[in-house]
């Protein structure tokens, strides 16, 4: 049975529908992400796990041990570690005293007590700052601080709600392999909240997506990028095209389907989801910039190939982005930094029909 | 640095220099003065500290201080945390009752609670014509009475500061204590409470320091054995008597010295405690919690006791002023309007009086507190830290300090207190910093971009601010001119070393009538007067300035 198991979760604030009964499945030792656009629900059933918020329905056991719904058991005495977006550091107490608050509590030994949180800081790269007030260290430390004190009691779970959103964007990469390191070392269970895909790619060994309080993909971060359930995770993941269209033929004994695109040339893509393989059905077809390949003159024998003139040429030092026009819609095409091709110019895209995905 | 500034800089230290050092420094240099000769000397000090009677009134103040605050703080900690955390109907109209006792006069509290405790009170009556007690029972003459009627009147910025601070604490800090293991009431002693110390200890310098300024109560409740009140009673009565005149010019030192003391002595410790919020995204309201149904019926209880507690003085106050005759009755039995008539037709002067120094003090206090302000927060004219500094020294100096440094200082050499001129001026010096703080609270929340813009766009400094500035601070000042005026309205310890002959206002005339004795009905349609009009300026602060709280937090900055 998984570690975590959240049934049919639902948390209301008044009328406002935060989380839309959800399930979700962590399994022990797993780091999973869930992400989404601030609204989404994501930090909602992070604190509901936590048991900060009191859901209205549903079900959360960890390990074995109902949360919720079967009484409801106080944050307290749940066994997890949390790290909170303003690292929630005390500001009145020692960092020392912030690490060991929750061992005491635990009513542990002096000397067990010293010696857990010296190991903490240590294991977090703060040896011997443990006397100084977080109002005496940086961010980034701060932040540190909040991890080990989370992390000293050796919880069952590991929640994070968006821990690095208030570090600058290089502390904000480094830390992120920190505290993947970290996690994994100690064979922790960590459920981590983000709004940046980025950091979520980097960190998870799953991610859920959500949007507007429903989980609409759970899966490792390679799927959910090659194949986004829908729209809204295609567009929220990465950078993607969307080119319009209609399923004018759907053949059952192929993996390919064909699209007729609102500037009138057709699109062979495939669909995971079998269902929206109808034709006439309405659809976007999705492809990555990185996917398309661009030619010069015609390539013979080749479908998905469109003719359109480059629009605006835009250098972002390791690669440019072409945005081209094909029949009035624009596709942003990535291409190597040392492609010659100025504004104007016309253009051959070459849009793989593995790499497309039509969506509905 | 524009010479405009400059010259604005010079005119408001001119009036600092004038009426603010030059008179206090009088003070304290007369303090030296060895009586009947030219000498100057350590004497006076020797003799108040060798005095085993002005020891023993030091140790009286002392001891009243502590116990005040001690019960302003028992009482008002669960209160706080009421108002700053539940989630409860009708909390909006409590918390005003509550701190109404910020706005009403102290007297008119001490007035209500002799009335309806004293010996021959209303509870008294009551229970002896019930044949409880034989005997009346003393509520409230004694050390215990004082310490009640100035809890009473204290609470408020008790219950101000730490429902600020529970309502200032980002919540995350209490979730990670409940993540860490910890439950309620542990949680509460080891991060709530910690984190509201600093907001906490600036409302206990309040309450501390006014027993050390507040001369009228004790002496309402018969008790002179006091600093402020033996200072009082000195200098007004005993002007003849040089030692005793020294004794009470030394007191007033002391005070002085002791008030500014723990002032920046608080000041400095709550600068660098200060818990500088790290977190961007806290909620406005902080942390609510839905309160079961006996925590909310408790609460409710609570809040309901100690707003009658607080209703009594306008009530009794009211029943007084309608009444004549109200002596060994539970209540009044002869109804009348005799007293307003005689305050509106026979001696509308008082009233005259009030308003007119109370509107002159408010008009020094603008045409004072806006440059100030400008001066503050929007320019770097060198010295403006410093002018700064002193003029929100003038909020630990306590009244009686202001009151006997003008009697002293401009009676010779500069003889302005020959003139009517006098009340408002030293009503204004009282008061400095009120208006100054609102005005200066708004200037830091105007974008300076916004003044910025304008002289881009071609209009001078002055235009600026009367196009720009002053429409945008308007709220914030409209709210400041109307808590500066229910402050000098009421000003009592001040006025009363300075008015002569036809120069009484209504809180003189208040204290007049209940020192005659006879005339305790009027004294009380005087304060039940009062507390109406300043009532009804509260009201439109409220309106103006969002929500009654909000009103009344603009004065929470400290009175003495």
């Amino acid at each position: 049975m998984a570690f975590i198991k959240i049934e049919k979760l639902l948390k209301k604030f008044g009328t406002m529908v935060a989380v839309n009964h959800i399930d979700l499945e962590i399994e022990k030792g797993e780091m999973l992400t869930l992400l989404g656009p601030s609204g989404c629900g994501k930090t909602t059933t992070l604190r509901c796990i936590a048991g900060l918020e009191k859901p209205d329905e549903g079900d959360i056991l960890i390990d074995g041990r109902p949360m919720f719904s079967k009484g409801f058991v106080p944050p307290s005495q749940r066994e997890i570690g949390m790290v909170f977006q303003n690292y929630a550091v005390w500001p009145h107490l020692r960092v020392f005293h912030n690490i060991a608050y929750g061992l005491k509590l635990q009513k542990l030994s002096k000397h067990v007590i010293k010696e857990k949180v010296t190991e903490a800081l240590d294991s977090v790269g703060l040896t011997g700052l443990g006397r100084r007030y977080p109002g005496q260290l940086s961010g980034g430390q701060q932040q540190r601080v909040a991890l080990a004190r989370a992390l000293v009691r050796n919880p069952k779970v590991l929640l994070l709600d968006e821990p690095l959103s208030n570090l600058d964007a290089k502390l904000r990469e480094k830390m992120r392999f920190e505290i993947k390191s970290l996690v994994r070392r100690m064979h922790m269970t960590a459920v981590y909240v983000t709004h940046d895909q980025a950091e979520a790619m980097v960190i998870s060994d799953r991610i859920a997506v959500m949007e507007t309080g429903n989980i609409v993909q759970v899966d490792v971060p390679e799927e959910i990028y090659k194949k986004p359930a829908n729209r809204f995770v295609a567009d929220f993941i990465g950078t993607t095209n969307f080119i319009p269209g209609e399923i004018s033929e759907a053949p059952r004994d192929r993996d390919l389907i064909h699209v007729k695109t609102e500037f009138g040339q057709k699109i062979s893509c495939r669909v995971f989801d079998s269902a929206a393989a109808v034709v006439n059905q309405k659809v976007h077809v999705s492809i990555r910039p990185e996917d398309i390949e661009v030619f010069t003159k015609s390539p013979e024998g080749r479908d998905n190939l469109f003719k359109g003139t480059i629009q605006h040429r835009a250098y972002l030092g390791n690669f440019l982005y072409f945005f081209v026009n094909v029949d009035s819609t624009m596709i942003r095409v990535q291409v190597a930094y040392d492609v010659r091709q100025k504004e104007g110019e016309e253009l051959f895209l070459y849009l793989n029909p593995e790499k497309c995905i039509a969506l509905t | 640095m524009s010479r405009g500034n400059l010259l604005i800089s010079a005119i408001l230290w001119l009036v600092v220099a004038l009426f603010v050092i030059y008179p206090l420094s009088f003070l304290i240099i007369e303090s030296f003065k060895i009586a009947g000769t030219d000498q100057y000397g350590l004497k006076n000090y020797i003799d108040f500290f060798k005095d085993s009677y002005y020891l023993k009134t030091f140790a009286n103040t002392l001891l009243l201080a502590v116990l005040v605050l001690i019960t302003t703080t028992l009482i008002g900690l669960p209160l706080a945390y009421i108002l700053a955390r539940y989630r409860l109907k009708g909390k909006v109209l409590f918390t005003a009752l509550i701190l109404l006792p910020i706005v009403l006069p102290a007297y008119a509290g001490a007035f209500a609670l002799i009335v309806f405790f004293g010996k021959m009170g209303t509870v008294n009556l009551l229970l002896m014509d019930w044949g409880l007690i034989s005997k009346p029972i003393n509520f409230v003459f004694g050390l215990h009475g004082l310490v009640f009627i100035q809890s009473l009147h204290l609470l408020p910025f008790i219950v101000l500061s730490l429902s600020a601070g529970f309502t200032n604490i980002d919540p995350s800090l209490e979730e990670a204590a409940e993540v860490e293991g910890a439950g309620g009431f542990k949680r509460f002693l080891t991060v709530t409470l910690p984190l509201t110390s600093p907001n906490y200890l600036a409302g206990a310098v309040i309450v501390f320091l006014w027993p050390f300024t507040d001369w009228l109560t004790p002496l309402i409740f018969g008790q002179v054995d006091f600093l402020p009140s033996i200072s009082y009673i000195n200098i007004s009565y005993h002007f003849t008597d040089m030692h005793r005149k020294y004794m009470g010019i030394v007191s007033v030192v002391v005070s002085s010295i002791i008030c500014v003391g723990i002032f920046l002595a608080s000041k400095t410790w709550v600068e660098r405690k200060k818990y500088t919020a790290l977190s961007k995204g806290t909620t406005l309201e902080g942390r609510i919690i839905e309160p079961g149904i006996l925590t909310k019926a408790s609460a409710y209880a609570y809040m309901f006791f100690i707003a009658i507690l607080v209703l009594l003085i306008p009530v009794v106050m009211g029943l007084s002023a309608f009444s004549r005759r109200w002596v060994l009755q539970p209540f009044p039995s002869y109804w009348t309007l005799d007293n307003f008539r005689l305050i509106f037709l026979e001696t509308p002067v008082l009233l005259k009086n009030s308003f007119l120094f109370s509107g002159v003090a408010l008009i020094f206090g603008v045409a004072f507190g806006l440059p100030a302000a400008y001066l503050i927060t929007r320019t770097k004219v060198p010295g403006k830290d410093t002018l700064d500094f002193v003029i929100t020294l003038m909020l630990a100096f306590p009244g009686i300090a202001v009151g006997v440094s003008y009697l002293l200082a401009f009676w010779e050499g500069i003889p302005l207190a020959t003139h009517w001129i006098i009340m408002p001026l030293s009503l204004f010096v009282r008061r400095l910093p009120y208006f100054l703080r609102m005005a200066h609270a708004s200037y830091l929340q105007l974008d300076v971009s916004l003044e910025e813009a304008s002289e881009v766009s071609g209009a001078s400094k002055m235009k600026t601010f009367f196009n720009i500035s002053l429409p945008l601070l308007l709220k914030g000042v409209f709210v400041g001119l109307v808590m500066f005026f229910i402050m000098a309205f009421q000003e009592i310890s001040t006025a009363i070393f300075l008015y002569r002959g036809g120069w009484e206002t209504l809180p003189i005339g208040i204290y007049l009538n209940w020192h005659r004795g006879m005339e305790f009905g009027i004294a009380g349609a005087m304060a039940f007067l009062m507390i109406v009009i300043i009532f009804i300026l509260l009201l439109i602060v409220a309106r103006i300035g969002g929500g009654i709280l909000g009103a009344a937090w603009g004065s929470s900055g400290g009175r003495y």
